[in-house]
């Protein structure tokens, strides 16, 4: 039953990355500039027949309405165009992106758990202590410590004057990997390539902890709130009462509760690191999807920008999906 | 790049302060005494420390380049940009090639001989080879540019013509007259022909028609020095092997032979700090695009060097010359006299960059060498101003009929300070000038449709021939043609149309150069623009490159570099 009800949730993401995507469609095209103009560059000599052509290579000569037609027509066969700037299919251009993008969301999500779980529970449960107050005031300044700042300040301790970890990229170039899923360190795990695992994991902690630090804070906070408010909740008591372990109290009764808005805004943290990692993308030259997007938004790419919509609505859609999966488990009243 | 550019003017500031704050490492020697008078006090010089060293990975016999963009192709005839044509040039041989000094070479081309001024006889090198082994020859030469100047000449992604045809646009036909020799024909005379061709590459027939464009794009193949190994992402990574059978490059252009180095690396690192902070950890050993603040701080740095070279986008101020008052001759020529180029030139480019004499740039070919910046003198200004109906109002500020003269000047974010230090030159003499950031895509439109008042922008010039340039910059412009697609002042002179139309087809040298002093004189005398600058082009490298400088039109000549 519950497979079915998630099949079904899937199934709606459908005519939701349509909507945004036609929604993109006429945004776009209602912004200023001409990718064609652009495509010329500031320099160089064009010809007229050379422009008339690239307009209907791309079919911009076409009324809107066709364009729009040719686009849904073909996206509906999974072909989601060609970049005018890169001459080559969105949907390569996504896919060879996207698992760099996903490994550094991963990477950015492990380190805010296993710095805010801790933190959330422990300030919580020793509330206005120097542990809850000291820690409290580390969130705000992970929450106000911009990216591109924090990056370059990580790059320069560790990597200038330590030499402990890489400065940038995703693996040295000496390192040979074959890649299945194109996410590193899974390869070199399921290809058992030791050095590939050292060099890739050595390479994703910066950025991991530069993205991540943002998060950690903002679900501390989340845990630690409703924390304090599970805490002082009768069933706790109960359990207190019963004479079970203050560990037993703490993580079996009042965590799993307490874990339900922490889910949720964790899950909406994924959506947003997903498509927000620009910044970090950019310091730590990770060639993610983030920059492509946000430089194809400059080049008025069209097909680039409506593609990369897609795969944001689509992400966005899935994980609250798996929030909503989650809820079930952590509380069993709840059904999807 | 509005957001990202706001980032990296940040992150360089912090980058500054950063190094400086670090800098209390053992580096610092101890002062025995004070110095008899203070040091004068320096506001716009970065801190003068040395901060830290970069450390090459001892042993690494690979060279690595930092970007600041991603290739946007790696196939010779499907790309506009200038990272792809640098990534290109290291794989792959053009007829001719061309050296910042000394101009244009021969490189696969043997010799070059016009039989009438419409057809250019090229004979082909000997015993050239392709990374596969196969040799070069005319049938190559003749499939690669016709690859560039048929319509829908490239199949993949979908059928479609090459960006570069309109590089080239008079060349209608290549015909080949044996394996050795090819024959181009032109619809006119084209003088500027051997400098348009340096920017075509030659690719292998066989191989293009084996693999197709797919193929080539995922295993590049050509004659240049290095042969393709692999890539990552998109060419955010491109790894590239030494051609042992490579036959020397340019035999004009020393050094000739193999390459010096084994393997070269091209990396993408679009932040600046980045870039910066990974040549100091000995992750990369040659970077693009070193900001002018940057300069004097890297220097500091025993194991780091700095190289500047004229770089190929000038920039000007332009105004519109179809609105009040800029409509008045007398307005314009006083504006470029109120702007002191050398201060700017000191104060916002660190002292890399020249000032312009005119609508071209000091290093084109063509550039008028009697034309002499307008020089910085105020009062000539505010008389002209004044001959032009303009004085100074109650608060300072000039009037005209109860008019103020006021006005925007709108740039992009990476030219902000330049509009920024001209606006306050403009407020000193009392005209109240403000400043506009804009996306280019934005403005552009707004600027030809004669809706702005005044621009500050550059235009590329990297064939260093006024043709492609002069067209787009100064002739009138015509909507959907090349004619005035880059002209932002709405200028219009008929005499200056004719004699850019004159100069495409003068193959007559002095004549050509008759032709564009003239043109350049009337523009310079009419100053549609504030003429500004030529910022230099700055890269830096570890010391242990060796035989390496930065190109005008940012190539990155690897052949010739060598490791210590």
């Amino acid at each position: 039953m519950k497979a079915v009800k998630i099949l079904e949730r899937v199934l709606t993401t459908i005519p939701i990355m349509f909507g945004v995507a036609i929604i993109v469609f006429f945004f776009m095209r209602l912004t200023p500039g001409d990718p064609v103009d652009i495509m010329m560059g500031r320099g160089g000599a064009v010809t007229e027949r050379e422009i008339e052509l690239l307009r209907e290579q791309f079919n911009l000569d076409k009324p809107l309405q066709v364009q729009l037609w040719y686009f849904l027509r073909d996206a509906v066969q999974g072909n989601l165009g060609y970049s005018y700037v890169r001459n080559k299919p969105v949907l390569d251009l996504l896919t060879e992106r996207l698992p760099a993008t996903i490994e550094l969301t991963l990477g950015a999500l492990l380190v805010s758990l296993i710095v805010a779980l801790p933190i959330g529970i422990l300030s919580a449960v020793r509330q206005n202590s120097f542990l809850d107050r000291s820690s409290m005031a580390g969130a705000f300044l992970g929450i106000s410590m911009p990216g591109f700042w924090l990056g370059i300040i990580l790059i320069l301790l560790f990597a200038v004057r330590l030499h402990w970890l890489p400065a940038q990229g995703r693996l040295s170039y000496e390192i040979q990997l074959q890649e299945i899923t194109g996410l590193y360190v899974l390869d070199s795990i399921l290809t058992h390539n030791m050095p590939a695992l050292q060099d890739s994991l050595k390479h994703l902690v910066l950025p991991s902890i530069t993205l991540g630090a943002g998060v950690a804070a903002i679900i501390a906070r989340v845990l630690r709130s409703s924390m304090l408010e599970v805490l002082r909740s009768d069933y706790v008591k109960l359990a207190r009462a019963k004479g079970a372990t203050e560990w037993v109290v703490v993580m079996k009764h009042a965590l799993r509760n307490a874990l339900i808005p922490t889910v949720t805004v964790v899950g909406l943290q994924v959506g947003v690191l997903l498509g927000g990692n620009m910044i970090v993308e950019t310091v730590f030259g990770w060639p993610g999807l983030g920059r492509v997007v946000v430089d194809s938004i400059f080049n008025r790419d069209f097909p680039l920008v409506q593609g990369a919509v897609m795969v944001y609505a689509f992400t966005f859609v899935l994980t609250n999906l798996v929030v909503d999966v989650l809820y079930t488990y952590l509380n069993p009243k709840i059904t999807l | 790049m509005k957001g990202n550019s706001m980032i990296q003017l940040l992150t360089r500031g912090l980058l500054l302060v950063v190094l400086a704050l670090t800098a209390c490492g053992p580096a610092a020697a101890p002062t025995s005494a004070p110095p008899a008078q203070p040091p004068p006090a320096q506001p716009t010089q970065p801190p003068q420390v040395v901060v830290v060293t970069a450390t090459p990975a001892p042993g690494r016999s690979t060279l690595v380049v930092a970007l600041a963009r991603a290739p946007l192709s790696i196939d010779p005839a499907d790309h506009r940009s200038r990272e792809s044509e640098t990534v290109i040039r290291d794989m792959y041989d053009g007829l001719v090639t061309r050296d910042t000094t000394s101009g244009v070479h021969m490189e696969l081309a043997e010799s070059t001989q016009w039989l009438d001024p419409k057809t250019l006889e090229i004979k082909l090198r000997k015993g050239v080879k392709f990374h596969d082994g196969s040799e070069m020859k005319a049938d190559d030469v003749v499939f690669t540019y016709n690859r560039v100047i048929k319509e829908n000449a490239i199949e993949y992604p979908q059928a479609h013509t090459s960006p570069r045809k309109g590089l080239i646009s008079p060349l209608v036909s290549i015909d080949k007259k044996d394996d050795y020799t090819v024959v181009m024909n032109f619809s006119g005379a084209w003088p500027a022909a051997m400098q348009m061709l340096v920017h075509q590459q030659i690719v292998s027939k066989a191989y293009v028609e084996k693999n197709g464009t797919k193929g080539l794009i995922e295993k590049p193949m050509g004659t240049g020095p290095f042969k393709f190994v692999s890539t990552k992402t998109g060419f955010e990574e491109v790894v590239l092997e030494r051609f042992d059978d490579y036959y020397g490059g340019a035999p004009d252009l020393q050094p000739v032979g193999k390459a010096c180095v084994t393997r070269a690396v091209f990396r993408v690192i679009p932040e600046t700090s980045t870039r910066i902070a990974a040549l100091l950890a000995g992750e990369v050993d040659i970077i693009s695009e070193v900001p002018p603040e940057l300069v004097n701080t890297l220097k500091q740095v025993p194991t780091v060097q700095v190289k500047t070279v004229a770089g190929t986008r000038p920039l000007w101020m332009e105004m519109n010359v179809k609105q009040a008052p800029f409509d008045d001759v007398k307005v314009r020529q006083a504006l470029n006299y109120a702007v002191d180029k050398n201060l700017i030139i000191k104060k916002v480019y660190n002292g890399l960059a020249q000032p312009l004499g005119g609508p071209l740039m000091p290093i084109n070919n063509f550039a008028d060498p009697n034309l002499k910046p307008y020089p910085y003198d105020k009062d000539k200004a505010l008389a002209l101003l004044k001959e032009a109906g303009w004085t100074p109002g109650a608060d300072g500020v000039l009037a005209k009929g109860g008019q103020k003269f006021t006005f925007v000047i709108d740039t992009l974010d990476a030219t902000r300070s330049l509009a920024e230090a001209i606006a306050s030159l403009y407020r000193d003499i009392g005209i109240d000038a403000t400043v506009r950031i804009w996306e280019y895509s934005v403005v552009q439109p707004k600027l030809l449709a004669g809706e702005r008042q005044a621009y500050v922008g550059d235009w590329g010039d990297s064939a260093f021939d006024p043709i492609g340039h002069m067209e787009a910059k100064w002739s009138t412009y015509v909507k959907g043609s090349t004619y005035g697609r880059g002209n932002f002042s709405g200028y219009s002179n008929k005499r200056v149309d004719e004699l850019i139309l004159a100069g495409e087809t003068e193959n007559d040298v002095a004549k050509r150069h008759a032709i564009y002093n003239e043109a350049q004189k009337l523009i310079y005398d009419e100053a549609p623009a504030v003429f500004l600058v030529l910022p230099e082009a700055i890269e830096a490298a570890s010391s242990r490159v060796q035989n390496w400088g930065p190109a005008s039109d940012s190539r990155e000549n690897l052949h010739d570099v060598c490791l210590k």
